[in-house]
């Protein structure tokens, strides 16, 4: 740099031609290039504080997708791989930054001659290429070492199916040793339930197009495509929640496609397992029996609820392959178990209780968690909202007259023009589903 | 009488007209017929204006003529199209005996030789200088030739190449292609090493090389290719009965590289198996995504012709009418030989709840009783 800063020095001192410029004695470009100048001093300002305010906004308190606080092996692999290249980097952005703005400043357009042309500096492009390969490959080594060490699935302790499709995530638990035993299937949706501080191998696809699955804090992405089953093993650290949203372009609420990651301590998650396979039992409650008969006419041909019969005593089984275009919708079984509804999109608590479950240090989640939604904080509201035209709240493809190019089905739910009153009896029944 | 421009097209017109002849009487046919008729016209109409001009006509008794003008000089090179052309008069009866192929070729040998000859001809006798002649036949020339030389030249490489892999099953083609391959590169570093190597000596070995592929891959061509199977992914015979009436022999060559299946079902010993991406061992069950396209290997390592057939459950259709049917939902691989593999696509239509206590969903192999593997449908 000695030899370049030489050259440089030399630019200011020694002038060896007149620009062509000079040559020019028109009064109009000297006003010309004042009144620039006092124009450029104008916006500076505006644009210095533009630039401050976008800069502290990035500064968010309350963050639940931070990838940069992690809080699981996996997350926390991919964020010491790429801190110290960030911190490279941003070291060389200050130098770099700092010497053009040298450079602007000490060398700007005072009038001065052209300084001397030179052409080429073989030891400074040598230098500069070398350097650049070297900070490459000393990223490259253990990126590809961390890449093998997050494709690992062998050491998983529990297994969960992943399935994306519009506009939601379904969650299944095969039959398995793991997850401390699972007889039979589990299935739900919107929120992801798990022990903590065990390995989970997510088996990810989907049911239409492409889909990501994403925990920030928890791990990386990973595409749900059609046809493959993808697997991601998870692990968080402690109980608590973690959000996430897809992030794949796949649809129209492509936005509202969220997920929640649930860990539980190992006897909570034991305690949720049982919940989940409990036997149905019909309400009692004179509210939620009326809301019983009024789901069963107007949802369980889509949303499936384990062992609800019918009159004749026949267990009911939804048919959702029939009539929307994924061939599925969420089973709503234990729906109060979750904070969740409308994949993940809206919450079935009130904002209050929502913001002391997700600050509640991790010893206290499981229990508040279990407790599923209580009656002081059931938000109605936006159930209701949602029982009154769901593609209001969510945009989706559910026009009647624009089916034809899926065969009639819808891409999620439609607007079942239920009264106040069934909505009502509705929202009663599916109070008592945890 | 005859200028010398108008021979040939009185030659190729009288030609095109025995050929319209023996064509109508030997093979028929309008279309055929028809074309060598409009071609002896286009002759005939193209000889009569090249006599009517008396184009290239030099008076035999002007000797300062004949020694000072361009066209009675001798032609600047030597030319190849007589003897091409004698080539495609000779192919012409062949072909019409032989095969369409090969008269079709002729006809499009000739139809070059007519245009390449007549141009050279023309540039030959455009003006006294060789150098300007050459120069402009290739400028009239090249934009046609050179492409279409080209794209035939690649077509016959490529042609021969394929002839030459498809000649026998298996590796073949690729070792003596890596051969190939080794012997090009060996040849390409000599090359390189000597700097004083002959062009004469490159292009001797370039053309050597150029005929023996043409020639391995003519022959290989004739030979005719070893014959590839056709094998349905799915199999035809899928009565999901006992009853094998046809098995795939050969099955393995039609399973596609599918990445990720959702299981592949193993007959071993009597016994089924599973294995399933992301999980150790053999589980008990196997998991299935309701209302989903569920790509499922059945490998049979079992001596005889067995399938697999997946239960899931019975489908009341017009449930509660008068034509209230129950349909068994059963899906199933066409049967294969030991050490064969198929596909199944599994989509079941019901959770594994709704199955009767008695009938559940499982996997079985028709004929062999011990061969169950659980199906769970969340």
């Amino acid at each position: 740099m000695g030899r370049s800063a030489d050259h440089m020095t030399s630019v200011g001192s020694v002038p060896d031609k007149p620009r062509p410029d000079q040559l020019r004695t028109d009064q109009s470009g000297d006003s010309m290039t004042s009144s620039s100048r006092s124009l450029r001093k104008r916006m500076a300002l505006p644009a210095i504080a533009i630039g401050a305010i976008a800069f502290l906004s990035a500064c968010a308190d309350d963050a639940p997708q931070d990838t940069f606080q992690p809080a699981g092996e996996n997350a926390r692999k991919i964020d010491n791989l790429q801190r110290p290249p960030f911190y490279i980097a941003g070291i060389v952005l200050v130098i770099v930054s700092v010497a053009v703005l040298y450079c602007v400043i000490k060398f700007k357009d005072r009038g001065q001659a052209l300084p001397k042309q030179t052409h080429g500096k073989p030891v400074l492009e040598i230098a500069l290429t070398i350097l650049p390969a070297l900070i490459l490959i000393g990223i490259g080594i253990p990126t590809v070492s961390t890449v093998f060490q997050l494709a690992k699935t062998s050491d998983t302790e529990c297994i969960i199916n992943v399935t994306g499709q519009q506009w939601w995530w379904e969650y299944d638990y095969p039959v398995q040793d793991g997850c401390g035993g699972v007889t039979e299937p589990i299935v739900t949706s919107g929120q992801m339930v798990f022990p903590a501080d065990e390995k989970v191998l997510l088996r990810i696809t989907s049911r239409d197009v492409i889909h990501s699955f994403w925990i920030p804090k928890l791990n990386g992405k990973k595409d749900a495509v059609p046809g493959r089953v993808h697997t991601l093993r998870m692990e968080a650290d402690q109980p608590g929640i973690y959000a996430g949203q897809c992030t794949e372009f796949c649809g129209l609420s492509h936005a509202y496609m969220r997920m929640e990651a649930v860990a539980l301590d190992d006897a909570g998650f034991e305690t949720w397992k049982a919940n989940e396979l409990e036997a149905y039992t019909s309400p009692t409650d004179e509210a939620a029996l009326t809301g019983e008969s009024t789901f069963l006419a107007n949802c369980s041909r889509c949303h499936q609820v384990n062992g609800v019969e019918d009159a004749n005593g026949d267990p009911v089984i939804s048919r959702p392959d029939l009539y929307v275009y994924s061939g599925a919708a969420p089973n709503l079984t234990n729906l109060m178990m979750r904070n969740t509804f409308a994949g993940a999109a809206y919450d079935l608590i009130t904002q209050e209780c929502r913001d002391r479950i997700w600050s509640l240090p991790p010893d206290e989640f499981t229990a508040a968690y279990l407790e599923g939604v209580t009656p002081e904080c059931l938000d109605a509201v936006q159930l209701r909202e949602w029982l009154r035209n769901s593609p209001a709240k969510k945009p989706m493809y559910t026009e009647t007259d624009k089916l034809g190019p899926t065969d009639e089905k819808t891409r999620g739910m439609p607007n079942l023009n239920l009264s106040e009153d069934q909505i009502d009896e509705i929202i009663a029944y599916l109070s008592e589903r945890k | 009488m005859f200028t010398t421009g108008s021979k040939l097209l009185l030659g190729a017109t009288a030609l095109s007209v025995i050929g319209t002849i023996v064509y109508g009487i030997a093979v028929g046919g309008a279309t055929g017929t028809l074309g060598l008729v409009a071609v002896s016209i286009a002759f005939a109409f193209l000889a009569g204006i090249n006599l009517w001009v008396r184009d290239s006509n030099v008076s035999a008794m002007d000797t300062a003529g004949i020694e000072t003008c361009a066209a009675a000089n001798e032609p600047t090179e030597t030319s190849m199209w007589p003897v091409v052309a004698g080539l495609g008069l000779a192919l012409v009866p062949v072909g019409l005996v032989a095969g369409f192929a090969i008269a079709w070729m002729a006809v499009i040998v000739l139809l070059v030789v007519t245009v390449e000859w007549m141009v050279l001809s023309w540039s030959d006798r455009a003006s006294g200088d060789p150098a300007y002649n050459a120069s402009i036949r290739k400028r009239i020339m090249h934009p046609m030739e050179l492409p279409i030389l080209g794209a035939v030249g690649l077509g016959v490489v490529i042609f021969s190449f394929s002839r030459i892999m498809l000649y026998k099953p298996g590796n073949a083609g690729m070792v003596i292609f890596s051969g190939v391959a080794s012997a090009v590169l060996l040849f390409g570093a000599l090359i390189a090493a000597k700097r004083n190597v002959g062009k004469a000596l490159v292009s001797s070995l370039c053309s050597v090389g150029a005929v023996a592929l043409l020639g391995a891959g003519v022959a290989t061509a004739l030979d005719g290719g070893h014959e590839i199977k056709k094998h349905e992914v799915i199999g035809d015979d899928n009565t999901c009965g006992e009853e094998i009436t046809e098995a795939d022999h050969d099955p393995t060559r039609a399973i596609a590289a599918k990445a990720n299946l959702a299981a592949t079902i193993i007959l071993e010993n009597g016994q089924l198996r599973a294995e399933i991406i992301g999980i150790a061992g053999n589980p008990s069950a196997v998991s299935l995504l309701r209302s989903n396209d569920n790509f499922v290997k059945f490998k049979n390592l079992d001596d005889g012709d067995f399938r697999l057939t997946a239960y899931l459950g019975d489908e009341k259709l017009n449930a509660g009418t008068d034509t209230e049917v129950v349909v068994e939902q059963i899906v199933c691989t066409q049967a294969v030989t030991e050490g064969g593999t198929q596909f199944v696509v599994i989509k079941p239509p019901l959770p594994s709840f709704a199955a009767a206590e008695d009938a559940p969903f499982q996997f079985t192999v028709p004929g062999v009783e011990t061969a169950v593997l659980s199906i769970e449908v969340p």
